[in-house]
């Protein structure tokens, strides 16, 4: 009813008095009409379009575009809404626009494009914003696992990961080994040489650990001067090397005219282990170690301890 | 640590075939492992296949992506060695489409003894002009502008994606049958890998490539020109190019029993 009313001249008028571009390619991709809004507001000449493939108006990135998402979307719907690409104008100006597309059963597609330089620039807005907040977030959640003074892990991290592990462990069956470790006589070091020679200590100790650890394996500072250490897929025989190089790599921090020395307390889980029935073990096993005269490595065995 | 059986799970590792030698055949940008699915049918005769999904791209655990792990190449490159790793493959020959062509090279100089080949599909080790000795292709601004389009149509991106470039000529139907809605993914994991795929400049790495390497390369891709396959035949000691008169940036699956004739050629010479 409605295309009886308007007269076929009339038509092409309104075509070139709308204030958007519109054009409308072949089966081959080649365009076949366009409206004069490309040659009023895009510059284009009419011949250097007609009769060219559409991919001439489109930016490098936006033919890549075109090809992997838009012609598959029209492809299944039929139609495509309010995607946003970015076309050369005549005079090879970048313009980001907005098009709607459709295609029909002869595979001839109708175009429309909006010019979108103004919303261009919000979504650029909203993207930066995004990706800073995406730092952001990264770099909270790096604060809340990690020990400030020593960059390991921290207590409330370490529980997370761990309670993982063993369970994983578990799942999994291979062994895992929780190791407590204490510096021996910390609070003389701290009153002696002073808080600050204190941190350095933790310090130095903290990267010792952390390099002398495999990627796979969990280091953090517990508490205090306590660090707490989770290996990965490891038997008892080489744990307790660990431990054995271990006191031998922490000997070398000097404090004054001595050497730093530690306590370890040490368990293997079972399979019904828990991370707290694990941690209560290498703390007696760290306990007895003290007991017997600090610097050394104790294994926790239930019948001994 | 994962487990043997994490890791398969992990990365939807699919095996079939049963010949004496393994086959791994990894999937590029856009896509998974459906896409290897016009060649398999001649290639299970005669090999045993390894199927996987890279971690964020098809079935794979997308609870086990890191954006910092698989911001680049060699993130990607660890889900080849760890699959190897778990399956105990030596001697494999490595497929890898475009992008995984570079990601089975990082695996080959990790882990030597995993593969015994690597056959290329369309590969590029770099995509951006690096005048005056290499042109990749896109200038910078191009590229920013690829992944800056992805994120500006974030809502429905990815919802039906071709993979990459198969080439403009292709029927409508091919084009519709290859882009069914199995190939859409996660947009913000698919925009850190096609970063990955194409701010990055791994020519340096052919040089350590020892293993004998077929390449396919096709006449007419927009995204890696013939050039691209002559630089990286020159680069590597021990390689051969095979240049198609095709279309696209797909030969896997728009020639399938062209490349699985080769392959069988080559492998057999």
């Amino acid at each position: 009813m409605q295309e009886q009313l308007i007269a076929p001249h009339l038509s092409q008028y309104a075509m070139d008095d709308f204030p958007c571009g519109t054009f409308i390619t072949d089966a081959a991709r080649v365009i076949v009409y366009c409206n004069s809004y490309f040659s009023s507001a895009l510059k284009w000449q009419h011949d250097a379009l007609i009769g060219k493939s559409a991919d001439i108006i489109f930016t490098p990135a936006s033919k890549v575009f075109y090809q992997t998402y838009l012609i598959p979307t029209l492809l299944h719907e039929r139609t495509c809404e309010e995607m946003q690409l970015t076309i050369f104008d005549g005079q090879g100006q970048r313009i980001p626009i907005t098009v709607n597309v459709q295609i029909d059963d002869s595979g001839f597609i109708y175009w429309s494009f909006f010019n979108a330089s103004k919303r261009d620039k919000l979504y650029e807005e909203l993207i930066q914003a995004r990706e800073t907040l995406e730092e952001q977030a990264e770099q909270l959640k790096l604060l809340v696992s990690t020990d400030e003074l020593t960059q390991l892990l921290n207590r409330r991290e370490m529980k997370h990961r761990a309670i993982l592990a063993i369970k994983q462990a578990i799942r999994s069956h291979y062994t895992i080994a929780l190791i407590q470790l204490d510096i021996d006589y910390f609070k003389k070091i701290n009153d002696s040489f002073g808080h600050s020679e204190g941190d350095r200590v933790l310090q130095h100790l903290g990267l010792e650990l952390k390099e002398f650890a495999r990627k796979t394996d969990l280091v953090s500072r517990f508490g205090g001067e306590e660090f707490l250490i989770l290996l990965v897929d490891i038997t008892q025989q080489d744990t307790l090397l660990f431990c054995q190089r271990l006191h031998q790599l922490i000997a070398k921090i000097k404090i004054g005219n001595s050497h730093v020395k530690v306590s370890i307390g040490v368990t293997m889980n079972t399979a019904d282990s828990t991370f707290q029935s694990l941690y209560d073990e290498a703390d007696k096993a760290l306990y007895s170690a003290k007991h017997l005269g600090r610097d050394r490595t104790v294994l926790y065995a239930e019948k001994e301890l | 640590m994962q487990s043997s059986d994490d890791v398969l799970k992990r990365n939807n590792v699919k095996i079939i075939g049963n010949g004496p030698k393994t086959l791994l055949l990894a999937h590029g940008f856009g896509c998974d492992q459906n896409m290897w699915r016009f060649m398999t049918p001649e290639l299970e005769k005669v090999f045993r296949i390894v199927l996987f999904d890279y971690v964020g791209s098809g079935h794979s655990d997308i609870s086990e992506y890191s954006k910092k792990r698989y911001s680049s190449l060699e993130g990607y490159a660890q889900d080849v060695t760890e699959i190897c790793q778990a399956l105990k493959i030596s001697e494999a020959i490595f497929v890898g489409h475009s992008v995984s062509s570079i990601i089975g090279s990082l695996a080959s100089i990790k882990m030597p003894d995993a593969f015994s080949n690597l056959i290329m599909i369309c590969p590029s080790p770099c995509f951006l002009n690096i005048p005056p000795d290499y042109i990749g292709g896109f200038e910078k601004q191009d590229l920013q502008e690829l992944l800056n389009l992805m994120d500006k149509n974030y809502i429905g991106w990815a919802n039906y994606l071709a993979p990459l470039v198969m080439g403009a000529t292709h029927s409508n139907e091919l084009i519709g049958e290859l882009s069914t809605s199995f190939c859409s993914t996660d947009p913000i994991i698919a925009k850190n890998f096609a970063k990955a795929t194409f701010l990055s400049d791994y020519r340096h790495i052919l040089k350590e490539i020892t293993h004998p390497t077929l390449i396919f390369q096709s006449n007419n891709d927009s995204l890696a020109a013939p050039e691209i396959g002559e630089y990286i035949n020159k680069q590597i000691a021990d390689s051969e190019l095979q240049l198609l008169d095709a279309d696209g940036h797909c030969l896997h699956m728009t020639h399938p029993e062209q490349i699985t004739a080769s392959i069988l050629k080559y492998i057999n010479k």
